[in-house]
């Protein structure tokens, strides 16, 4: 559309034609209108070929950032913000079968694994504890025996102190019964 | 109603995998089911107020006639999902997970009442319960004829309650049949 135009106008001066006649013919009769419009059918290849030719120098592409995917200047984006490229935007909903099926597999491995490692940590608490148990009876054990040795020794203590008297004393038989008469003597009963 | 997402069906199943272990399958494909009919396929739906629902997919595209404002349900309601992101179990869904329960606790006459009006669950009223149950693992809470009456989370595992006293707390509430009646004016309403 444009480029016929221009060609009309530059092409009328070389006819010598005047430039009113040729901006008129339209409104004129058809007589003259078919002149008009038959003249200006052969050249505009040339015109165009001439004008396709003369800017040879192709017009560089201008990228936009958007294009390049590179980051916009002084701004902060937020990761999770924007979305990586090539992704569907929207929901993606599970319906089939086979879907809910994978999902519920890595599910079902995921609480297993779960179980299972809580059934392993209780047994091994378990365990410990037993073993802290049988210790601290062990423990008690011998405690126990020791206080009961103890024991033992303070009686036999006991028992010996009258026998060490009775070494320091010369008259060892008499003693003897004179003691043992003493207690069988001293003995009292409350009940 | 839509479908779930696949984060949003991940969330679910490991929620109810809690319960039921891997039988979860028997939701998804139930055994009676016959593949050449789609009418037996049991899908899950979310529907208002965030909730999920588990039903046939016949009956999911017939509930499509009804406008959403006016569709208060549709099969079973399992839960609801929170603002978190989490997903919280009703009560009713308890006719689907007790019939695949992984753990059970069964608990003595004495000790029906307390749980049915919210309470925990002490060892005194326990009558059985399944062997080798880690803690804070979800258990599904039966009666001594096997009526289920609500699930809970155990407080020790079973070895561990073994030891425990008889007023100790071995499984904690989560929802009960009481529910029914005590949550009457908010467990179906979806304004």
């Amino acid at each position: 559309m444009a480029p016929t135009r221009t060609v009309k106008s530059k092409s009328f001066p070389k006819d010598g034609k005047s430039p009113k006649g040729s901006g008129k013919p339209r409104a004129l009769g058809a007589n003259t209108k078919s002149k008009v419009s038959k003249k200006p059918k052969a050249p505009p290849p040339k015109q165009q070929k001439t004008k396709s030719a003369a800017p040879v120098k192709k017009k560089k592409r201008v990228y936009t950032e958007k294009e390049l995917g590179l980051l916009k200047l002084n701004m902060v984006t937020p990761v999770g913000v924007e979305l990586p490229k090539g992704k569907r935007k929207g929901k993606v909903f599970v319906d089939d079968q086979e879907s809910m099926m994978t999902i519920l597999a890595i599910v079902t491995a995921d609480k297993e694994g779960q179980i299972e490692s809580k059934m392993m940590k209780s047994r091994q608490m378990e365990d410990i504890r037993e073993a802290r148990r049988k210790e601290a009876e062990a423990r008690h054990e011998q405690r126990k025996s020791k206080m009961e040795e103890t024991k033992d020794s303070m009686r036999k203590k006991r028992k010996r102190k009258p026998n060490v008297r009775v070494d320091t004393d010369p008259l060892e038989s008499s003693s003897k019964s004179s003691k043992g008469a003493k207690a069988s003597g001293k003995r009292v009963s409350f009940a | 109603m839509r479908a779930l997402t696949e984060t949003e069906t991940q969330t679910l199943f490991s929620k109810l995998a809690n319960y039921m272990g891997p039988s979860i399958k028997n939701l998804i494909a139930p055994a009676d089911s016959n593949p050449s009919t789609d009418q037996t396929r049991m899908i899950f739906r979310l529907g208002n107020q965030d909730r999920v629902y588990y039903c046939s997919e016949y009956l999911a595209n017939l509930s499509t006639c009804v406008a959403r404002e006016n569709l208060l349900s549709v099969g079973t309601c399992l839960g609801k999902f929170t603002k978190t992101g989490k997903f919280r179990l009703h009560i009713t869904s308890l006719n689907v997970i007790a019939p695949h329960a992984r753990y059970k606790l069964w608990v003595k006459q004495n000790g029906v009442m307390p749980f049915l009006y919210g309470g925990n669950i002490v060892k005194a009223h326990v009558g059985r319960w399944s062997e080798d149950c880690p803690e804070h693992q979800g258990v599904v809470v039966l009666g001594m004829d096997d009526t289920p009456l609500g699930f809970g989370v155990t407080a020790r595992s079973t070895a561990e309650a073994r030891r425990l006293e008889p007023t100790g707390i071995v499984c904690f509430r989560q929802a009960d049949v009481g529910e029914y009646l005590r949550e009457e004016d908010t467990l179906f309403t979806t304004t």
